[in-house]
């Protein structure tokens, strides 16, 4: 811990360079670079690994380059059928579920901190208590809920149950950021005789872009990889998202690995173009004057 | 002021849909979670009320609080954690040369699934050629542990990738969370001579203040509920020393057809986890929140 | 952030959605397949959920479409919808599907302790009326009878097992050593091997039902099979001298580091790469296998010949028979009770299992449940050796798991990852063994 403020101090004096300073910039940067190595080893590993065959995968150390790759893997994942399909589905239901998630989080999140009502705390209280519970418990349950209303295997039942269960997250991060807008802005907004749903959309939305970019990505994460709801929800292959096509290589008594490395590598490059762009919108805190204009 | 920010059709309108959507999605689960546990059924057939029976076959059940204690002990680590996070995106929010390509490869692993992570440890861990046991081969300590088949490391063996896998999720909620401090704000305190530490301390600390102890709730009930990398990497075995209890409420749902046990497990996970949160908010509450100004 | 009235509401709000939730879940079970129920020549969908994934199970995938496309041709008007799931999610779908009475029209199911409770939920329709049919004197004795509950059967098998020990046969000529007649000599053998730095026996046993194996057979060759049969249906006890001996002999094995090393934390799937790759020499498993051991292009011929396999042997001074099997039928088809096209279901299902024999020997390499003929058919030495080992089998004794039920299953297979990781006594895996047996009855 102590190391890790040395560096922060070093990192933020940079105004002013000395020896030990540069010394600091050195070690900070050493460290930073053997991170970075480790944090990319998984995706390295994940393109070698699509490479190789069953015994090559398990046989060979991880790091061992594919000796003569098989793209044949790819192949074999794009030509298994219906995956251009999955691949559709999951974009657009991510895409959705997404997007809804956090646009009525935000809301949410406005209406609790930010007005005055009797039940603020119970409403957030609700949503808080609402992701304390396993996943394998609302199994059963949903299902029968579903098919009660004609949902099962429709992909709407996907949809409101990402947007659903990512919720209380969503709104829990939003909170943090929220607690910490000033309210000056609001105030003069209000005496100026602005309208909430104008303040709202006009100062307060695009006030929270880091954090919105940064729920954003974690809700993306979450529906694109998720898939034990789509197994029990959706039977119809023509609903099925991408996370079925891995399990879908999962069999009774044989597991072929580098058919799932292959898909996995397809289904990660979305997410990461994506996770790229995304995370270029988690910008400079505003500026103190630039909201007032 | 009050009088716009408690307009009630406004709040209803934000609040309402998210809420009722929760409540059908959520809520209709925990509430017959809740009610399979007063039953004994598999399932399938039909169900049998045996009112507490369930719920006291817990408090006697040592699997169970054995369970537990792993859960616990993962929450605690996971806590702990935070620090490191928080300080890792301390370093990247501040202004040095290459910080935005650093955080962009820190949040890679974020993005694969849990079947990749638990692969590629599985890899990592393997017995006979894994990664690990064939460095320490090579540094010459002779006959390294099988990491995940020895009772007593197994779990702490776990917890590595666990932490890992979470770790891109806070430091980048963190590094949102501090971008988003106003840069006004340090400027002025480096003028008034504060040093690096000291603006960490005093003016960054505060005001994400409320995120850190957002991600602390975040952090503790996602640990008390977490299953993902155990399912695939142990099983919760060998002989239960890695079984957490959403491990544990699977196993007897699922595999043992005690869906009424399991779903005791289910809501009983749920009570600990609001418990667990409300003295986490009780310790952490204070007085007034800070804004940016 | 909580505030006393805002618990009180929650709990109102709970209470209420109880009321709500009780009121939604008592009128479940009367909601079958909506297709249209069929007349002759009317439009009719038969649901078919199965486990064997294009990917993976190839084999087992393409025969499925080639009886499903031959079915349809012949049947214009029926259509076959599939649902193809992994193993894992497969289960976990069929009991929530169950809890909501939606199964599909036919599935996949399991023998005996695991059809039971689906049975006794009356979910599976018994299928005698197929067995007196066309299929009747077609299946291989002691398959269907796994699926029988009370007299009436509930599924049709469409694979049958044994589990003989593989052993690679380069690394026994390497290190001179021969098939072992007797247990010493397998002992033996462990011993020399693990003396060159080769692990004797891959054994994956996070998967549990792996080390389950090694426990019945020298629980059958020590105890012999009455004894071990007795145990596991109630009717005896585990505490037998000879079953406390067998768990003592797997501790003893365990102790002669006969087994790959981290066997406790291994799947199934990374100790039989062991063996594959020629690091551990033995390797018991289900003739499932066996397509990997003979025709499966992605495995180098020279391992895939060098594969051989040898009965468990005779322990000396036990009550066993060398010819004494653990195996039994594997997956079965049933068909939903439920069901709104039960009739076609059932024609689906009888036309499913007499094609699925011949072709299942041809194009997948496993060994099927209905009597075949195979002299005509140009087949691996090893394949016609389990073959034939199996036809002249004195017994077979299903596999400890599937026999009982869920509950005890669970126990027994947890006790074995505790016997063989040491951490539970043969007394206490024997004493767990009863109580759960007899909870269970």
């Amino acid at each position: 811990m102590v190391t890790g403020n040395v560096r922060i101090r070093n990192a933020l004096s940079e105004s002013k360079p000395g020896i030990g300073t540069k010394l600091g910039f050195s070690v900070l940067y050493a460290v930073l670079i053997v991170v970075a190595a480790l944090q990319l080893f998984p995706l390295v590993w994940l393109l070698f690994f699509s490479l190789k065959n069953n015994q090559e995968v398990f046989n060979l150390p991880p790091l061992s380059l594919p000796m003569n790759p098989r793209w044949e893997n790819y192949e074999k994942v794009w030509s298994a059928g219906n995956i251009d399909v999955y691949f559709f589905n999951s974009v657009w239901i991510t895409v959705s579920a997404t997007v809804i998630t956090v646009m009525l989080g935000s809301l949410v999140t406005y209406a609790v901190t930010r007005m005055k009502w009797k039940g603020s705390s119970l409403v957030l209280g609700l949503f808080m208590v609402a992701m304390m519970i396993p996943v394998h418990s609302t199994l059963i349950p949903l299902f029968s809920l579903f098919n009660k209303v004609g949902l099962t295997d429709h992909p709407l039942s996907l949809i409101l149950s990402y947007v659903a269960f990512n919720m209380p997250i969503t709104i829990m991060i939003l909170l943090g950021f929220y607690y910490a807008l000033p309210r000056e802005v609001e105030e003069a907004a209000i005496i100026d005789g602005c309208s909430v749903n104008r303040m709202f959309f006009r100062i307060v939305f695009p006030m929270t872009s880091s954090v919105l970019a940064t729920t954003a990505i974690i809700n993306m994460i979450y529906n694109w990889n998720e898939f034990i709801f789509v197994n029990t929800f959706i039977s119809s292959d023509s609903y099925k998202t991408l996370t079925v096509g891995v399990q879908n290589f999962i069999g009774q008594y044989t597991t072929d690995w580098g058919a799932i490395g292959a898909t996995l590598m397809i289904s990660i490059l979305p997410i990461l173009i994506t996770f790229l762009f995304l995370s270029n919108r988690i910008v400079e805190g505003i500026a103190a004057g630039s909201v007032k204009g | 002021m009050d009088k716009v920010l408690s307009n009630k059709k406004i709040i209803a309108l934000y609040v309402l849909p998210s809420l009722l959507l929760i409540l059908a999605i959520v809520y209709i689960p925990i509430v017959l979670t809740a009610y399979y546990g007063l039953n004994e059924w598999n399932g399938i057939g039909a169900m049998t009320f045996v009112g507490v029976d369930n719920y006291l076959a817990l408090f006697k059940d040592t699997t169970f609080w054995n369970s537990a204690w792993h859960s616990l002990l993962l929450a605690v680590f996971s806590g702990i954690s935070l620090l490191l996070y928080l300080i890792v995106a301390m370093v990247l929010a501040a202004r040095i040369k290459g910080a935005n390509l650093f955080r962009k490869i820190y949040l890679i692993p974020m993005l694969l699934s849990s079947v990749a992570i638990a692969q590629l440890w599985l890899k990592i861990y393997h017995p006979t050629n894994g990664v690990l046991n064939s460095m320490l081969e090579s540094l010459g300590f002779a006959n390294p542990p099988a990491w995940l088949a020895e009772s007593s490391i197994v779990l702490f063996a776990l917890f590595i990738p666990i932490l890992w896998q979470y770790a891109g999720f806070y430091i980048l909620i963190y590094y949102a969370a501090l971008k988003n401090i106003p840069a006004s704000l340090e400027e002025a305190a480096k003028i008034d001579g504060a040093n690096a530490l000291q603006i960490a301390w005093k003016i960054k600390l505060p005001l994400v203040m409320e995120v850190i102890k957002v991600t602390i709730v975040l952090a503790v009930v996602g640990s008390l509920k977490y299953f993902d990398l155990i399912f695939v990497m142990t099983d919760g075995g060998p002989n239960g020393a890695s079984e957490v209890m959403a491990s544990y409420m699977y196993h007897e749902a699922f595999r043992a057809y005690d869906f009424g046990y399991g779903s005791a497990i289910g809501f009983f996970l749920l009570v600990i986890c609001l418990a667990v949160t409300w003295v986490i908010r009780k310790l952490t509450a204070s007085k007034d929140t800070i804004q940016y100004s | 952030m909580f505030r006393k009235k805002g618990w009180m509401l929650l709990l109102a709000i709970c209470l209420v959605l109880v009321a709500a939730g009780c009121g939604q879940n008592s009128n479940e079970s009367n909601s079958g397949s909506k297709e249209t129920a069929g007349e002759s020549g009317e439009k009719v969908t038969v649901n078919f959920m199965h486990l064997w994934p294009e990917g993976v199970s190839a084999g087992q995938n393409k025969i499925v479409n080639q009886i499903i496309k031959a079915y349809q041709d012949e049947h214009p008007n029926v259509t076959i919808k599939q649902e193809v799931l992994d193993n894992e999610q497969y289960k976990n779908k069929l009991k929530v599907l169950s809890a909501s009475n939606k199964l599909p029209d036919v599935g996949v199911t399991w023998a005996a302790g695991f059809l039971q409770p689906y049975v006794e939920g009356k979910l599976f329709t018994p299928v005698d009326d197929l067995l007196s049919g066309e299929l009747n004197g077609k299946f291989v004795s002691g398959t269907t009878e796994a699926y029988a509950i009370d007299g009436k059967t509930y599924a049709l098998p469409l694979e049958f097992n044994i589990a003989p020990v593989y052993y690679n046969k380069s690394l026994f000529e390497k290190y001179k050593l021969e098939i072992p007649q007797t247990y010493e000599q397998l002992k033996a053998v462990a011993k020399t091997l693990s003396e060159n730095g080769i692990a004797p026996i891959a054994l994956g046993n996070k998967d549990r039902w792996t080390g389950s194996l090694w426990y019945m057979y020298l629980a059958d060759r020590i105890a012999g099979q009455q004894t071990l049969s007795g145990a596991i249906n109630g009717e005896g006890s585990f505490m037998d001298e000879g079953l406390l001996q067998a768990a003592t002999e797997v501790q003893t094995l365990v102790d002669s580091h006969a087994f790959v090393k981290g066997f406790n934390g291994l799947s199934n799937e990374e100790a039989k790469s062991e063996f594959l790759n020629g690091t551990a020499a033995m390797y018991m498993m289900g003739t499932w296998e066996l397509p990997n051991f003979t025709t499966n292009e992605d495995i180098p011929k020279d391992f895939r010949d060098s594969v051989g396999f040898f009965k468990f042997p005779n322990v000396e001074g036990g009550k066993g028979d060398i010819n004494s099997w653990v195996g039994g039928p594997g997956v079965g088809l049933f068909v939903a009770e439920n069901s709104a096209v039960k009739a076609e279901a059932k024609a689906f299902v009888e036309y499913f299992v007499t094609q699925w024999g011949e072709q299942a020997v041809t194009g997948a390499g496993v060994i099927p449940a209905t009597k075949v003929d195979t002299s005509s058919m140009e087949l691996p030495q090893l394949y016609i050796d389990l073959f034939n080992e199996m036809n002249q089998a004195s017994s077979i004794t299903l596999f400890a798991d599937v026999q009982m039920q869920a509950n005890a299953a669970e126990t027994h297979l947890n006790m074995i990852q505790a016997l063989f990781g040491k951490a539970a006594t043969p007394e206490k895996f024997s004493e767990e063994h009863d109580k759960a047996i007899s909870d269970g009855k």
